[in-house]
């Protein structure tokens, strides 16, 4: 099965993620990360409501959020003693970041344009990140990552 | 509080088993205890506030408990756990890992029939049907759930021994030019590249084109 | 004091078709046997985690002077690589690769590519080379190459079925290699033709 990149098109902008790569690193460290948290009743990403709600319209600068917001804030919180979950936190880190990178151009070019909604959204993901200390935070975000990319 | 002593040995290999997005959690009985044990199970849908028990599964003495209709919002994931009890005694409540039904289901091989002519063959693939909440339930198909759904196909000329592949995005092939009298044998697979999903390959339908009438 | 171990020198990357190895120098002890250790460093790295390096175990004290970082080069974007070289208690300092690796540079090899024309069916013998790989088959009667039709293989195995020829013209075809996430093909294989006629197959 080719480890194929998906075009992603949010509107106007169209974004090329190597989800299949990203998806496979993810999948070898996800019981391991998802071990690591403890917590059933929280959920950073689809709390209160689901990616799923996002209206289309709004889906572009959610996205543009989120990979800003894992670059920025959620890797560098993740480093374990394994250093081959180590290794596989750097592969999916690199490729987000070369997605922020081309979601970053969209916005600046206006193809990813934030409405109140989509703020609203970020907002609370942030909030319900800042309700935990931030290693737990940024594990639980990183154990999130298949509802991030189930939704895209 | 009426909460028993809980020093049972606990239920092992707690998990689900999905299939076309039918999800059971099994488990495997305490080590040692032979017969008489009961369990209780509940779940909890991620990020979302409060275990909820599963009524049906209440007091059982199976070892396995349908959670289909409580986990059937692929967009969601979940927990579900399990106790067990025997004489007055009970163990801790044992978790699964999270489970994710849009990437943690086994898809069946499609079914496949097979037609043929004097000089083709023309091949119906089938996706097998969703978990359903019931013969009238509303069933949600494969292709909705995986919109990027494909199928493998095999086609092997019994004479020849050639195997030829394959690839189709919607449900029929028809494969021309073929020599008459002639027995061919189809197998497919269905794969699915967002997320990365295969089924295994269906068995190998055989059909023999028709003799040649002129000859 | 013991003389300083030399850093290992001449450190580069050989990279064909997705797959990725750093090679260097062997560094010279008489007597002794030198251990080598890689790091690497992704954008990210150097960008949001304070320029942190990242060992590759399976590239930890090893003897020989050549390490497979396909697996850990798995985005596209710049690596910095490096080498120690450790001898008992000795250690030399980093080599550190000249430059960055991106993978957009692999090169490309085209395609092994068999045509086969089995009684009127065209078909098409392509090399697994990974998961990375697509294959795009281009075909057309000979003559008429104004009208090529073209096939996207992503899913190699062994045989696969093109179309279907009539019987008397020659039937050509050639294939490149594509790979989505770097968005490049490689170069055309040969031209291959072949002629259906009934239930033979014949090569010209």
């Amino acid at each position: 099965l080719t480890a194929g990149n998906k075009i992603f098109r949010f509107g106007a902008c169209r974004v090329s993620v190597s989800a299949t790569e990203i998806r496979s690193g993810f999948t070898a460290i996800k019981s391991n990360i998802q071990a690591r948290d403890p917590i059933r009743t929280l959920s950073i990403l689809s709390y209160p409501h689901s990616l799923h709600k996002v209206k289309s319209s709004d889906r572009c600068c959610v996205a543009h959020h989120l990979f800003n917001f894992y670059v920025d804030r959620v890797f560098k919180h993740c480093k374990t003693e394994d250093s081959y979950v180590n290794r596989k936190i750097s592969s999916i880190a690199n490729s987000f970041l070369s997605v922020k990178r081309k979601l970053g151009q969209c916005h600046e070019q206006n193809k990813c344009t934030c409405g109140q909604e989509s703020t609203e959204k970020f907002k609370q993901i942030l909030a319900n990140y800042e309700g935990l200390n931030v290693t737990s935070a940024a594990i639980k975000s990183l154990g999130e990552l298949d509802i991030l990319l189930d939704w895209m | 509080s009426g909460e028993l002593y809980c020093s049972l040995p606990n239920p092992r290999n707690v998990h689900f088993e999905s299939v076309n997005m039918k999800n059971v959690l099994h488990w495997s009985a305490p080590e040692g205890t032979g017969d008489g044990v009961l369990y209780k199970v509940k779940y909890l849908v991620y990020g979302v506030g409060k275990w909820i028990r599963k009524p049906e599964c209440k007091n059982i003495n199976r070892t396995w408990c349908d959670l289909s209709s409580e986990t059937s919002d692929y967009e969601e994931q979940y927990y579900a756990s399990v106790k067990a009890f025997l004489n007055g005694m009970c163990s801790d409540w044992i978790e699964t890992t999270r489970f994710n039904p849009l990437t943690d289901t086994k898809i069946d091989p499609p079914m496949v029939s097979v037609s043929s002519t004097e000089k083709s063959i023309s091949i119906i693939l089938t996706a097998p049907e969703n978990w359903k909440r019931g013969p009238e339930g509303e069933s949600v198909s494969l292709l909705q759930v995986y919109p990027g759904l494909q199928y493998n196909v095999s086609v092997l000329n019994k004479k020849t021994k050639k195997r030829w592949w394959f690839s189709v995005s919607n449900n029929t092939l028809v494969v021309p030019h073929l020599e008459p009298g002639t027995a061919y044998c189809v197998s497919a697979q269905i794969y699915v590249t967002t997320p990365l999903l295969h089924s295994g390959f269906s068995k190998e339908y055989c059909i023999a084109t028709l003799k040649d009438k002129t000859a | 004091e013991d003389a300083l171990l030399p850093a290992p020198l001449n450190i580069s990357i050989i990279s064909t078709n997705m797959k990725h190895f750093l090679t260097w120098s062997p560094v010279i002890v008489q007597g002794e046997t030198v251990r080598y250790s890689v790091q690497f460093q992704g954008e990210y790295e150097r960008e949001y985690a304070n320029e942190s390096w990242i060992p590759i175990c399976e590239c930890s004290f090893i003897t020989t002077t050549v390490c497979n970082i396909t697996e850990d080069i798995s985005a596209t974007v710049a690596y910095n690589l490096r080498v120690r070289a450790d001898v008992g208690a000795r250690r030399s300092k980093w080599g550190t690769l000249k430059g960055f690796f991106n993978r957009i540079t692999t090169s490309l090899t085209p395609p092994l590519m068999k045509v086969i024309a089995d009684g009127y069916h065209l078909l098409v013998e392509l090399e697994d080379m990974g998961p990375a790989f697509q294959f795009c088959v281009f075909y057309w009667k000979k003559g008429q190459e104004n009208r090529m039709q073209q096939k996207v293989v992503k899913e190699v195995s062994s045989v696969v079925h093109l179309d279907t020829m009539e019987e008397g013209p020659d039937y050509c075809a050639k294939a490149q290699t594509y790979v989505e996430v770097i968005n490049r093909s490689s170069d055309f294989s040969q031209t291959q033709c072949v002629r259906a006629q009934g239930g033979r197959s014949v090569w010209l």
